[in-house]
């Protein structure tokens, strides 16, 4: 069986409902950092196979860019949970509701 | 300086207001008596410069703001502003001068003091946005003057005075921006100048949408039937002063804005709605005349009873015929003087007694006889008698209006009679009978500083009601002028017969002359 | 002649305001002194006026400047002194002074003497202007003044309950028919482009005659209401509650004839639309037996008076309504005189009996207070209409001219009148004077009034005997202002039985009332005789129940309708309205509010939820594009 086009994005929408889901049901921040990641990088992977089908680079040249951005999230990210979890010895994001309606 | 005589109207109170902020607490009375005198000064400056054989615009400044969008800064008076903008700055004086003991006076008077230059840009403004930016900023001071020194509900009463005006005239302000979109469609170019957007003839259907806009802004600050209940709040919570302000200007920006934006406009849509609104203004007039009669606490009397005269300028002004229009801008000026005398009078009585309901007076005029001589004189103005301020307004108004209906007009007129039932039988639960109450027995007269105040303002009911002439006269050249306005600019013929047709009346009147001579 | 128009008019006005001065402080004498010399002045000056024109001297007319100019309206403060309204200036001025220099002996315990005086001249000064404009707008000025004025002397007594309700009633009254009056001014305005007299009755033969109709409807809407006029005649006995001076000039004498002043006035627009002048003589006809039969009853000595003014007002309009307008002034000038005095002589007797109104707790007060006696006898049969006095010249007059015209109806019910007025004019003059004193049983003790009292009335006394004299002269001065003619029955025979039966009708009722009232043994009714358990007694006693009527279908259901519109239509449905969007805006408000948790994950999963929303609008947006055509075939379907 040739693996098409179709194949890729299938994988890459169960990995973004993957990522969703934990974005949805993680509780910890660390957690929910590497659903983020899964998340985008669904989206990557989406990028690269449509780029690929349509003999077109800009789609990778925005996977790129999208992995670019996911690590400069990450490293900032990561810097801000470990000074959060430094204060209060946890990273369970139901106790971070400071910014409550 | 006649040059920018109306900037330095408008700006001169702002500015003297926040230098008021370094003024020593113990001298702001005298500080803000000053400026309010000065300003009071100045506007007569401008009543002596005005030209009343012009009926075009005076005194006309303009300042680019935003030029790529028309935004400017235009301001000028005509006949029609000219004697609000006094009476705004009169006011302001008389309200300062009368402030009785309160707490934080310089918030007071520096707040007054701002609250005034909103007002005198709301009646000056030319330019759609400025017009707009000064009407809601005059909602501000209102609200602060309402919240912070009102009654025990003032919380309730300030929000909902903002946000029921607020949001009527958020709805004016999208009308305001699809007249420029229309202008730029129509001449390539954006414009918020008034000037400008007087030369515009709408298609009708565009008119109706337009002044529908325009009308909530303006119908619920006047306030009319069924957007009113704001007001006997507003007036029930504040401060005297506030409502004094309240009554004598604020609401008259409504009426006065129907008479800048809404005839000139929409010529065939103020023909269209005509019958509408007179049906309003008539429930207006005899609906809140009937509640004010209910009332108990003679504070929302006044209040309903300036609600019910509003109907009858409503009236005047949908004459669309120069003694109906003419006779409702000078009404607004009568009912301003009347109605924010009114409400100090009410004040005196409050500040004595600490409240305001008329159950608790009775035989006031034998404690306060001069009290009584001063609120007898403004009840009969209110009345409407001849010989004082408004009476004038209001036969214009109706005489004017009978032109366009006679059944309407004989209804609304019973205006005469409920309105002397309320504020008759108002003044022989509080003034006449027996002094029954014990506190009321040593009640004193009116003091020095109360009576500075409501002199003058006796005065002038009196006066203009004998002599208005001097008012009458800018106020009908400029009248004219927006009639034949709108007489040139109504396409449907049927509507064009509505509207007076001053050129004819102009050539008769000649002619007539011509032949006595 | 100017100088004397000014001083006539504005007298009073100095006078007034010389008398506000002091209002607020203790009686001071010379406020009382100075304001009847300046009336007296006004009179002075309407003599010289009236003189002038009497030798044939040109109608004075002056302009003082413009009241209000608009548009194409323009009124002016014109005054105008032609044969007309001297007369009228000569009734005010006239009864005006001697009210004044009476009051000064009326008034001479009352602690707002000087407010009195300020009042009275300023009711004077807004006659003046109404009897003087020259146009429809100033004579709405003094229209209104001479209400305000009467609002405040009606409840000049303001501790009084009874007085101040009798005055706002008299004002909301009056201004009923205000309202009829403006609108017969905006009639007159936009048909004839001016108020002004003159321009406006050269204009009336050009307008159609529906619309003449129409302006001589609202314009006898507001004679109604200043005259007092059925239905809107229960204020004036009402008005009662005012000090008896008052009550004699504005109540009698001048404001109540204000009404048929303008009817005569407006002649030239009555000549033109005699359907509505014979409306305005039925009314009249009407009012007058309508009136009379109410004080046949009633027990108030003021309120009888004021019913025969009723009643006389009726008669005046009877005259004008059939086109005899100088009659119904000569009986309005006559009227004055007498009523005046016996208003006056009322006074004298109220307070020598120390406020008591009732005539059957008085009697054979004529020892006591002989002159007063006299005064009210005569003015009672000049009432009446005896020969010489002055009634018999201006009554028989409008029996004349109903006779005349041939509305024998009019005649009929007019001349039974005139017998019901003489019946109750000597009923009160018999219980009052005659008869054996009851009053002693009460405890008072009563006194004739001052000796300057009697003479302040004396003008009137000789004017209510030797008026009828002057009728010649009254006929040559108004004949041509007015149009007059006389009235004559051409057959002497019917003239001769005319008067002498009608004189002889009045002198029996005049004699029955003697013989019922003046006899020994009268008590004061206590409600059980069989006469006042009758219907008709409890009828007219009780005025018609139209007083009740009133109350119960119109002041109060407009009270409880007030109070409906507010607590029920105003707070609770349109202010309830205002605050339901407003609670609908912040309940929204608070149940949306759970979702700013700040819980990082429950935003999260509100974001999904936003995204899932985004795109089925997305696809739903874009299938709908895409089948656009295929859509709008199947919506037409189904007939959108």
């Amino acid at each position: 069986m040739e693996i098409g086009l179709n194949h890729y994005l299938v994988l890459a929408t169960i990995l973004f409902g993957i990522g969703l889901y934990g974005v949805m049901r993680r509780k910890n921040l660390l957690m929910l950092f590497f659903a983020t990641e899964i998340l985008l990088n669904s989206v990557n992977i989406g990028f690269a196979a449509i780029s690929h089908y349509y003999a077109d680079l800009t789609g990778q040249m925005f996977a790129f860019f999208v992995i670019a951005i996911a690590a400069s999230e990450v490293a900032v990210g990561l810097g801000l949970l470990i000074v959060w979890y430094k204060r209060h010895n946890s990273i369970d994001l139901d106790e971070m509701s400071v910014m409550r309606g | 300086m006649l040059d920018h005589i109306l900037s330095i109207l408008i700006f001169f109170p702002a500015v003297a207001g926040m230098l008021g902020f370094v003024v020593k607490p113990e001298g702001i009375r005298a500080y803000g008596i000053t400026v309010a005198v000065v300003e009071f000064a100045l506007s007569l400056v401008l009543w002596l410069g005005y030209d009343p054989s012009v009926s075009g615009m005076q005194f006309m400044e303009t300042l680019p703001l935003v030029p790529s969008f028309g935004i400017n800064y235009i301001v000028g008076v005509d006949g029609i502003s000219l004697f609000i903008i006094i009476l705004a700055a009169f006011f302001t004086m008389i309200g300062i001068a009368s402030l009785p003991e309160t707490k934080n006076e310089k918030n007071m008077i520096v707040t007054l003091l701002f609250l005034q230059m909103t007002m005198v840009g709301v009646f000056a403004a030319l330019d759609a946005i400025a017009f707009y930016v000064f009407w809601e900023l005059s909602l501000v001071p209102m609200l602060y003057i309402i919240g912070a020194w009102g009654g025990p509900l003032r919380i309730y009463a300030s929000v909902k005075f903002f946000l029921y005006t607020f949001a009527g005239s958020l709805v004016m302000l999208v009308g305001m921006l699809f007249m420029a979109y229309f202008y730029y469609q129509v001449t390539g170019k954006w414009s918020f100048s008034l000037l400008d957007w007087y030369r515009l003839v709408l298609p009708e259907s565009y008119q109706i949408w337009l002044f529908l806009a325009f009308f909530l802004g303006f119908a619920i600050k006047v306030p009319m039937f069924p957007f009113h209940t704001w007001l006997p709040y507003a007036h029930g919570q504040a401060p005297t002063i506030g409502s004094v302000i309240l009554a004598a200007i604020l609401l008259k920006m409504g009426t006065y804005a129907f008479i800048r934006f809404s005839l000139p406009l929409f010529p065939d849509a103020s023909v269209f709605f005509m019958v509408p609104i007179a049906f309003l203004a008539i429930i207006m007039i005899i609906y809140t005349a009937m509640v004010a009669y209910a009332q108990e606490d003679i504070k929302q009397v006044v209040a309903y009873s300036s609600i019910s005269h509003m109907g009858v300028i409503i009236l005047g002004t949908f004459a669309l015929n120069v003694e109906g229009i003419s006779g409702s801008i000078f009404l607004m000026i009568g009912h301003g003087v009347v109605s924010g005398a009114l409400f100090l009078l009410v004040g005196v009585i409050y500040e004595r007694r600490h409240t305001k309901l008329m159950s608790e007076f009775g035989g006031l005029a034998d404690v306060m006889p001069r009290y009584a001589l001063i609120f007898g004189i403004m009840l009969m103005a209110s009345v409407g008698l001849p010989l004082t301020i408004n009476f004038v307004g209001e036969f214009l108004s109706f005489l004017g209006f009978y032109q366009q209906s006679h059944i309407l007009t004989l209804v609304a007129g019973t205006a005469i009679i409920v309105g002397a039932i309320y504020m008759l039988a108002a003044f022989k639960k509080a003034f006449f009978g027996k002094v029954t109450k014990k506190e009321n027995e040593n009640l004193p007269d009116l003091n020095k500083r109360e009576l500075l105040a409501l002199i003058p303002l006796a005065i002038i009911t009196v006066w203009l009601g004998v002599y208005p002439k001097p008012v009458l006269g800018p106020i009908n050249s400029s009248v004219e002028s927006v009639v034949e306005l709108m007489h040139e600019k109504a396409q449907n013929p049927e509507y064009k017969k509505k509207i007076a047709d001053v050129k004819a009346i102009k050539l008769a009147r000649a002619a007539e002359v011509k032949e006595a001579k | 002649m100017e100088k004397y128009l000014y001083i006539a008019l504005f007298a009073p006005l100095v006078s007034s305001l010389f008398s506000a001065l002091f209002t607020a402080q203790k009686k001071k004498q010379f406020v009382g002194v100075i304001a009847s010399l300046l009336i007296f002045t006004a009179f002075a000056s309407s003599t010289v006026l009236l003189v002038h024109i009497l030798n044939g001297g040109e109608p004075i007319h002056v302009t003082l400047m413009t009241w209000m100019a608009t548009g194409g309206l323009n009124i002016p403060f014109g005054f105008v002194v032609d044969e007309v309204s001297v007369v009228m200036m000569m009734v005010v001025t006239l009864v005006s002074t001697v009210v004044h220099i009476y009051s000064n002996g009326y008034m001479d315990h009352d602690k707002s003497f000087n407010r009195f005086f300020a009042w009275l001249s300023a009711f004077v000064f807004s006659m003046m202007v109404l009897v003087m404009s020259d146009n429809y707008a100033g004579l709405f000025i003094g229209w209104e003044g001479v209400g305000l004025c009467s609002w405040g002397l009606i409840g000049f007594w303001y501790n009084k309950e009874s007085a101040t309700w009798a005055a706002n009633e008299a004002f909301i009254m009056n201004r009923i028919a205000d309202l009829g009056m403006l609108i017969g001014l905006f009639l007159v305005y936009w048909n004839t482009g001016t108020l002004q007299y003159e321009e406006a009755f050269a204009a009336f033969p050009g307008l159609d005659h529906a619309t003449l109709v129409w302006i001589g409807i609202f314009l006898f809407i507001g004679a109604m209401g200043k005259s007092a006029q059925f239905p809107l005649h229960t204020w004036l006995a009402d008005a009662m509650e005012g000090p008896t001076p008052v009550s004699a000039l504005i109540h009698a004498a001048t404001m109540v004839t204000a009404g048929v002043y303008l009817v005569i006035r407006s002649h030239p627009l009555y000549d033109l639309i005699p359907n509505v002048g014979l409306f305005i003589a039925s009314l009249g006809a009407f009012v007058a037996i309508f009136a009379a039969s109410m004080a046949l009853v009633n027990r108030d000595m003021k309120r009888i008076i004021a019913y025969s003014t009723l009643s006389q007002l009726g008669y005046m309009f009877a005259a004008a309504g059939l086109g005899a307008y100088w009659v119904a002034l000569f009986h309005l000038m006559a009227h004055a005189f007498f009523k005046a005095l016996l208003f006056l002589g009322a006074g004298n007797v109220m307070h020598a009996m120390h406020d008591e109104l009732d005539p059957f707790k008085m009697g054979a007060l004529k020892e006591k207070m002989k002159w007063t006696w006299i005064m009210m006898t005569i003015a009672s049969f000049a009432l009446a209409g005896v020969f010489p006095l002055a009634g018999f010249y201006s009554k028989d007059a409008i029996l004349e001219v109903g006779f005349v015209e041939h509305h024998y109806i009019i005649y009929t019910v007019l001349l039974v009148t005139a017998g019901l007025t003489a019946f109750y004019s000597f009923r009160l003059v018999a219980l009052i004077f005659h008869g054996e004193d009851r009053y002693t049983l009460f405890g008072i003790h009563p006194h004739e009034a001052y000796k300057f009292m009697l003479w302040a009335m004396s003008p009137l006394l000789i004017l209510a005997i030797i008026a009828g004299a002057f009728q010649h002269t009254f006929f040559e001065l108004v004949e041509e202002a007015l149009n007059a003619v006389h009235y004559h029955i051409h057959s002497h025979v019917t003239l001769w039985i005319m008067i002498i039966g009608t004189q002889a009708f009045v002198l029996a009722s005049i004699f029955y009332a003697y013989k019922k009232y003046a006899r020994k043994g009268i008590k004061v009714p206590d409600g059980t005789s069989e006469t006042e358990q009758s219907f008709l007694y409890k009828l007219l006693y009780n005025q018609y129940y139209i007083p009740y009527f009133y109350d119960e279908y119109f002041v109060k259901p407009y009270r409880e309708l007030s109070s409906i519109f507010w607590k029920k239509v105003d707070l609770k449905v349109v202010d309830a309205t205002v605050d339901g969007i407003a609670k609908v805006l912040y309940s929204t408000g608070s149940a949306t509010r759970g979702m700013q948790s700040g819980n990082l994950s429950t935003m999260l999963r509100w974001m999904v939820v936003g995204l899932v929303v985004l795109l089925m609008i997305a696809v739903a947006v874009g299938l709908a594009a895409r089948y656009s055509a295929e859509l709008s075939q199947f919506l037409a379907g189904l007939g959108v």
